[in-house]
């Protein structure tokens, strides 16, 4: 027998439902790339919570400072300065204090975490953006000129990733003066902290830019634009930026964590921002440094858990969207 | 003198756990001060000998969470040091081992009488016993003594001791007796030997404290034909009840008694114990586990121990008849500038005396126990002719007045407050808490101030201790914290307060105060040698210094210090704030 060679007009009967489950009743449409990413990111539970995580953290940082208590204020009887420990059981929780207060001022912690996810973030965004515009800009030319653009470029970057970056950024903060640039106290500290950490990260990205770039200039449809006649800054613009978006969405997604720690590494050594301006880092340097937390655990758990969690969130939401604009990267 | 190096090893110490810098001492001896002791109960030490006791044997343990600075007793500033190298070492004076304050007394050690002086102050002429051996059988000569003194000018060997000796004998330039090209080393013009048993000391002007500079551990004799230059900190050679059998820098080292000393020459020193060792770079909660199981004997800084065990020993109370808490010495305290505007008024600084919450600051520090009692004056109680009062309610209202701050701004024609800033060193966590602190306190008064934080290693030099800089950065707070090298007022009030001690990089009176009372009552400690009547000019300073509010003081700082039950003869000596090694046995 041979089949029926009539065409049925698509119908919510005929349709089988794992195919078309949840648009039934709409015309099938053409789905664009980033409908199908979209899609793929949704089903991914992991990602997804890890993108709601990072929602909240940057409404809190956004607003959070306004619902909360001023964190600079002292509670001097809600601690117990002979045992430099809050009173009460965990860190001196309680309704008004719900993850407690510090132990030698009797701060409240939650005000101070709240207050902090807007320097941290903030710092860590920013630098984020500069690493990746820097990133972006000497990766694609040197990926896509080549030659001894190339060549200054790509050593650059090798002398940039062998740097003691550490050390550098502790040594560049501490001779600036406390008033540079039209700027003073904490927002020259921001500039400085986002100056350093972007500036030395960039070459982690521009490496990967470069990569792509090389791969693909290569490629049959920019060839077909160059036999049309098409320049480098069309080319550039038009056919491989386009192309470049996903990764660059993707590391920056990965970077921003790193960012988050290493400027929690660089408060701990002291070079953050100024007290009593509360960052994350801050925090948990303030706890390890004076022994806290063999007396007062929670002084340091409340800031190691809020980077650990905005760490990790960053984190399952980049590998997510990663999968989810190239699935064949698994 | 320069005390801000040792000032600074000790707030260090004090920030972060490990080492005190502080004042000298030398070897010495305990007579018999065995006969009344005291039973185990807290604080005891303080006051009397717990476990008075002549029984010999045992293996004394010290536990230090960092190292030595150097055990050379010619190129060591830490308190614990001065107070260590008493078990091997006798400088011409010393400090007499016994608790309370009869411990800040300078008595002679290898020298056997204290200087005489001669009529123009210039001039200090030392005996030394003529029958003080060293470990290996030679006799000691005031050649030694002179060579020990001609090794501390060279600093690029010996950075580290104080530097009295070029700063007030005359010769000041003496290159140090590896580069001295006369013959036998003895090129130093301003000490001499006249017999084997004599030093004389020519200074360049009167310095009546000078008893307590030999007390320093650079006196102690060093033989030349032994001197290995910076090496010989691996073994000096001992005249001290103890000799070093072995020590790998920095790790163990052990010492085992010295058959050539003899309890006779050297009273406030014993040697009870069959050996001394001690484990360095240990961890410092380990150390405290370690003491609390009878593990180890001492923690050698002496600074207190750390948070977790003082929230052991305080809740314990066997635990806690075994605790001392005394006072180390060291007072904390706030720079008010008297310069910068506005608070070159009076009124604006006393403002700030008021408005301060000293119990805040006192958190700050650690809390009554670990950071110490809320002060009210400069010098601190262990000072020599302390007197006690209280110009700004420190103590009867420590929480601040905010009416007689605000009263006191009204004053100083500024009764909506003013702006400032406040100074502090950024890698101490407890000075950054009490800038914090301080800064919460005066904006209830109105007085808003922006914390700048500075290395602690930079402070005095580039940043706070610059009066240019201090000008022109408006900072009219300064956290600071000082130890006198000597327990008298000179020692502690010279830096910090006189006229002529500001100077232009490295300005220890941070306060800027050039008060001719001030002025005229040091200049005076420095010629009166009656002791009794220059102890007596220490409160009058004091008050002046409080009166003029250049200082805020926050805490004499105290520590908690746990005390091995199986120890013998242990007692604080009041002059180094922590146990007197010197004497220390075992049960």
């Amino acid at each position: 027998m041979a089949a029926p060679l009539d065409v049925f007009p698509p119908s919510a009967d005929a349709t089988p439902d794992s195919v078309l489950g949840g648009v039934s009743g709409k015309a099938i449409e053409g789905r664009s790339l980033g409908q199908i990413a979209w899609m793929r990111l949704r089903r991914e539970k992991v990602a997804m919570t890890g993108g709601i995580i990072i929602a909240v953290l940057i409404v809190v940082a956004i607003v959070g400072p306004f619902l909360v208590q001023n964190p600079d204020v002292y509670h001097a009887d809600l601690i117990n300065a002979t045992f430099s420990r809050p009173n009460g059981a965990f860190g001196g929780i309680s309704l008004a204090h719900p993850l407690g207060v510090e132990p030698l001022t009797g701060r409240d912690m939650l005000s101070r975490i709240v207050n902090g996810a807007r320097y941290s973030l903030l710092i860590a965004v920013l630098a984020t953006a500069l690493s990746v515009c820097l990133g972006i800009f000497f990766g694609v030319i040197s990926g896509f000129f080549g030659g001894w653009a190339d060549s200054v470029i790509a050593r650059s970057m090798d002398v940039f990733l062998a740097f003691p970056l550490l050390v550098f950024a502790i040594a560049l903060i501490g001779v600036i003066p406390t008033k540079a640039f039209g700027l003073s106290g904490n927002s020259l500290r921001i500039a400085l902290l986002v100056f350093v950490i972007g500036f030395f990260n960039w070459p982690y990205m521009g490496r990967i830019i470069r990569g792509q770039t090389l791969s693909l200039r290569e490629r049959e449809f920019v060839d077909a634009a160059r036999s049309l006649g098409a320049r480098g800054p069309y080319i550039l613009t038009r056919e491989l930026l386009p192309n470049l978006v996903a990764p660059i969405l993707v590391y920056s997604t990965l970077l921003i964590p790193t960012n988050i720690l290493f400027e929690a590494a660089l408060s701990y050594l002291g070079v953050g921002l100024y007290p009593p301006t509360p960052t994350w880092g801050g925090m948990l340097s303030e706890a390890v440094s004076n022994g806290f937390y063999s007396v007062d655990p929670e002084f340091m758990l409340v800031p190691g858990l809020a980077i650990f969690i905005a760490v990790l969130a960053f984190n399952l939401f980049g590998d997510g969207l990663r999968d989810a604009l190239d699935p064949k990267s698994r | 003198m320069r005390e801000r190096k040792r000032l600074g090893l000790a707030a260090f110490a004090a920030a972060g756990t490990l080492l005190l810098a502080a004042c000298g001492g030398s070897s010495g001896s305990s007579g018999g001060t065995a006969s009344q002791g005291t039973t185990a109960t807290y604080g005891a030490a303080i006051t009397g000998v717990v476990n008075p006791s002549t029984h010999k044997g045992g293996t004394l343990t010290f536990g230090d969470s960092s190292t030595p600075d150097s055990t050379d007793p010619g190129n060591t500033y830490y308190a614990f040091m001065w107070n260590f190298t008493r078990l091997y070492t006798m400088p011409l004076m010393t400090y007499k081992s016994c608790p309370g304050s009869c411990g800040l007394q300078v008595v002679p050690d290898l020298a056997t009488a204290p200087g005489q002086v001669s009529a123009d102050g210039l001039t200090w002429t030392y005996h030394i016993q003529p029958n003080v051996k060293y470990e290996d059988g030679t006799t000691v000569t005031s050649q030694d003594v002179k060579y020990a003194v001609e090794r501390t000018y060279d600093r690029s060997v010996f950075p580290l001791g104080p530097s009295y000796f070029p700063l007030l004998l005359q010769d000041p330039t003496y290159p140090g007796p590896y580069k001295d090209k006369t013959a036998g080393k003895m090129g130093l013009t301003s000490v001499t030997t006249p017999d084997s048993t004599t030093v004389v000391f020519h200074l360049a002007k009167p310095f009546a404290d000078f008893n307590y500079v030999v007390a320093i551990p650079q006196t102690a004799p060093v033989p030349q034909s032994k001197d290995t230059g910076a090496n010989y900190q691996l073994h000096p050679m001992s005249t001290g009840p103890y000799k070093f059998q072995s020590y790998q820098l920095n790790k163990t080292l052990t010492m085992v008694p010295n058959t050539n000393w003899s309890a006779a020459s050297d009273p406030n020193a014993k040697q009870l114990v069959n050996k001394i060792v001690v484990n360095m770079n240990v961890n410092a909660n380990d150390i405290d586990n370690r003491l609390m199981a009878n593990d180890l004997g001492v923690d050698m800084p002496g600074t207190g121990v750390q948070a977790a065990a003082r929230a052991k020993i305080l809740a314990s109370p066997t635990l806690k008849q075994q605790a001392d808490n005394p006072i180390s010495g060291f007072l904390w305290f706030f720079y008010i500038n008297s310069v910068v505007p506005p608070l070159n008024n009076v009124a604006c600084r006393q403002a700030v005396e008021y408005a301060a919450n000293k119990v805040n600051l006192q958190t700050a520090y650690g809390g009554p126990i670990a950071g110490g009692a809320i002060g009210s004056t400069v010098a601190p109680p262990t000072l020599l002719g302390y007197k006690s009062f209280d110009l700004y309610e420190a103590t009867t209202q420590p929480t601040g007045d905010v009416t007689k701050a605000k009263a006191a701004l009204t004053a100083c024609g500024h009764p909506s407050g003013f702006s400032t800033n406040i100074a502090y060193r950024s890698d101490r966590p407890k000075e950054v808490a009490a800038a914090t602190a301080l800064q919460q306190a005066l904006s209830q008064v109105g007085i808003k101030t922006q914390l700048h934080g500075y290395p602690a290693s930079t402070y005095y030099g580039n940043f706070a201790g610059v009066p240019r800089y201090v000008h022109s950065h408006d900072l009219g707070l300064a956290t600071g914290g000082w130890a006198p090298d000597w327990p008298d007022g000179y020692g502690f009030f010279q830096y910090l307060t006189a006229g002529n001690s500001i100077s232009p990089a490295g300005n220890t009176n941070i306060g800027e105060l050039n008060d001719p009372v001030v002025n005229g009552l040091l200049a005076k400690f420095g010629t009166t040698t009656d002791a009794a009547t220059r102890n007596s000019y220490t409160a009058q300073i004091d008050m002046q210094v409080m009166k003029d509010a250049v200082m805020l003081p926050e805490v004499y700082a105290k520590s908690l210090l746990y005390r091995n039950p199986n120890l013998t003869n242990v007692y604080v000596q009041q002059y180094f704030g922590m146990y007197n090694y010197a004497v220390l046995g075992l049960k």
